[in-house]
């Protein structure tokens, strides 16, 4: 009997109402970062717990600590700060980091919230971190000569993380770069970034890439030294599965089943479909099964029940193919 | 030489000003104050962005696009045969736009940007311009679930595009200018642009301009002028951009992007007064506009002023030396 179809989620998942305004408040001086961190605590719990419920293999602790994947860090990085605000669309706007000195590291940043995560339950949680190319696209970079220089230099800071929470114990880390599909010309300096980070490491490490027109650089992107792409097909109809079977695919896929930026829940048979479309042309044991993206723009009660949508579907594979 | 802006601008400022557009939009999601009173903040924000421009030495302004969500829906979403649908990554940003979806035959319905165009040109210190997104980026950034062809929702919305233009036309602007950054990622289209902005300009006789930035233009220059534009926008911060021009047929006008809008570097004033030099040598200096690469959005709003302040210095020092 094979094994596999591991189920898991990308990253993120919303914050609770109440942490929200905590957060809020904690900004504004209304309330200690003693009892901010309380309250992160009890939303991690809380989201692990529901996870638990919901049936997943592999964990995620929910990212309840940080404000998005680029600000959590570059509040930490020595050389990095937050910078003024910049649109991201309409009426929203984000404080865009800026590099502006020698990029380092004095961490660990990651390694207490994932070990609070861990010691809540017995299944792994992945750590999860973001890539080098992704923390230097998405900040105005002021120090370095050139834009490689500050990537391999961010690379050897999320190195060090990445071997901090090795050592922690985690058995997956996940080094996400959803901008390393954006510009063609820079695929390459993605990758020889990613092999800074993961060089040696013997932890499953996984990347996620999203947003992208995958099929033009498919062959460069899959040179990204990472054990695993997690990658997003639901909303774009498992398309990529396409080029992943005519190219070629020989490393592990976290197969993004069920589209994020949707209301709508998905059906039990297209998740099925979907999986059924993937396990054409790859064994089981190299498939990952979860959302499409991070989870972090719907409430708790949608993106529960798209993941037991998930989980439904994986069980009624496993059952019908005899998987373990 | 004039000093202007490619387009948008940062609409609110950090700490300790006031971020009153945010807060009105927030304010009116909550229904605590109208659309009417949203108009009159968007109005004063107008002025204010206006005001910043000239007070950095800009000699051409644009309201900032104020009112804009993005660089396709605030025209596009106010055409016939076109709705709004999810966001997505515009370019190789970290920014995002709604997605145009074409779901019948495009048409221009009534004028889209008059009056804005004309409560900017009322309110400004300096002359002002109207810039439209063009149709090619227009088309290529809408989903077509009406058109048989790419082509067909290109000619569609340059048809109606070449309506409001000749609305804006009555209102005698300087000139009026379409933004066409995605011809930058598709230089084979070189030639079916053309025929697109033959469609566009047809029947405008005042000056019109293109604007083309995220790439070099490639063959889309010799396209443009083809076609008829009098103004063509490069981004001469990427290196072999103002040598491609001078190979090739000379624009009437020549808009030079000296200044890189992506980052907040400040840029060396008298490496921008080389790039000033080097665009004056090739177009002359009275056929002249120097501007920034692109809109000044992708920077908060305080060093997008600090930069418009540089780029300023930076001109004055080559028309110093030009003296």
């Amino acid at each position: 009997m094979s094994k596999g179809l591991l189920t898991t989620s990308v990253g993120s998942f919303g914050k609770p109402p109440y942490l929200a305004k905590a957060r809020s408040d904690h900004a504004a001086g209304r309330i200690s970062a003693e009892d901010l961190d309380k309250l992160t605590r009890q939303a991690t719990q809380e989201i692990i717990d529901l996870q638990v419920e919901l049936g997943l293999d592999i964990l995620v602790h929910g990212e309840m600590e940080r404000g998005d994947m680029v600000a959590y860090f570059a509040e930490h990085f020595p050389g990095m700060s937050i910078g003024g605000l910049v649109r991201s669309y309409g009426n929203r706007y984000y404080h865009k980091p800026v590099i502006h000195n020698e990029l380092r590291w004095d961490g660990p940043y990651t390694v207490d919230m994932w070990k609070y995560a861990q010691s809540l339950t017995d299944r792994p949680v992945k750590g999860m971190l973001t890539g080098p190319y992704t923390m230097v696209d998405w900040a105005f970079e002021e120090y370095y000569p050139s834009r490689r220089d500050a990537v391999l230099a961010m690379a050897r800071v999320v190195r060090e993380e990445t071997l901090a929470l090795q050592d922690a114990g985690a058995r997956y880390i996940q080094i996400d770069e959803p901008a390393a599909s954006v510009r063609f010309d820079d695929i390459d300096l993605a990758a020889e970034a990613m092999g800074i980070v993961t060089e040696g490491v013997t932890a499953k490490t996984i990347t996620h890439i999203c947003y992208g027109d995958f099929a033009p650089v498919y062959d460069q992107l899959i040179r990204i030294p990472v054990d695993q792409f997690d990658l997003e097909m639901a909303n774009s109809g498992y398309d990529l599965l396409d080029v992943m079977r005519e190219k070629g695919f020989d490393k592990e896929v976290g197969l993004g089943v069920l589209d994020v930026h949707t209301h709508k829940v998905e059906t039990v048979e297209e998740v099925v479909a979907g999986i059924k479309r993937a396990l054409e042309f790859m064994p089981p044991e190299r498939i990952y099964v979860d959302p499409d993206c991070g989870l972090k723009t719907r409430t708790w009660e949608e993106s529960a029940d798209k993941i037991r949508v998930m989980v439904e579907a994986v069980r009624r594979v496993k059952a019908e193919y005899a998987i373990e | 030489m004039l000093v202007t802006v490619v387009g948008n601008y940062p609409k609110i400022p950090n700490l300790p000003r006031p971020a009153r557009l945010r807060n009105a939009f927030a304010r009116l999601d909550r229904g605590q104050i109208t659309p009417e009173e949203l108009a009159k903040v968007e109005d004063e924000v107008t002025i204010e962005v206006l005001k910043e421009q000239a007070d950095a030495g800009v000699e051409l302004l644009t309201d900032g696009q104020v009112r804009w969500f993005d660089e396709q829906t605030y025209i596009a979403g106010k055409l016939g045969g076109v709705e709004i649908n999810g966001l997505i990554r515009f370019f190789d940003t970290n920014t995002y736009y709604r997605e145009p979806i074409i779901n019948g035959p495009v048409a221009w319905r009534e004028p889209i940007l008059i009056r804005d165009y004309a409560f900017a040109r009322d309110n400004a210190s300096r002359p002002v311009k109207p810039v439209l997104t063009g149709p090619y980026t227009l088309a290529r950034l809408c989903r077509n679930d009406h058109y048989s062809s790419f082509e067909d929702v290109a000619f569609g919305l340059a048809e109606a595009l070449n309506a409001e233009a000749k609305a804006l036309a009555a209102e005698d602007p300087p000139l009026i200018q379409f933004n066409e950054p995605a011809i930058t990622r598709h230089p084979e289209d070189a030639r079916l642009a053309e025929s697109i902005w033959r469609r566009l300009l047809s029947g405008l006789s005042g000056e019109t301009a293109v604007s083309f930035y995220f790439g070099p233009p490639g063959d889309a220059v010799a396209a443009a002028l083809n076609a008829g534009f009098t103004t063509v926008g490069v981004d001469t911060t990427i290196p072999g951009v103002l040598d491609a021009i001078a190979a090739g047929p000379k624009p009437p006008k020549l808009a030079a992007g000296i200044m890189d809008s992506r980052t907040t570097r400040l840029e060396d004033v008298d490496v921008l007064a080389g790039h000033v030099e080097a665009a004056a040598a090739l177009a002359g200096s009275d056929n002249l506009y120097v501007n920034p690469n692109i809109g000044l959005e992708f920077l908060p709003r305080e060093q997008a002023q600090a930069k418009l302040v540089r780029l300023v210095e930076g001109v004055n020092k080559a028309r110093g030396g030009a003296k």
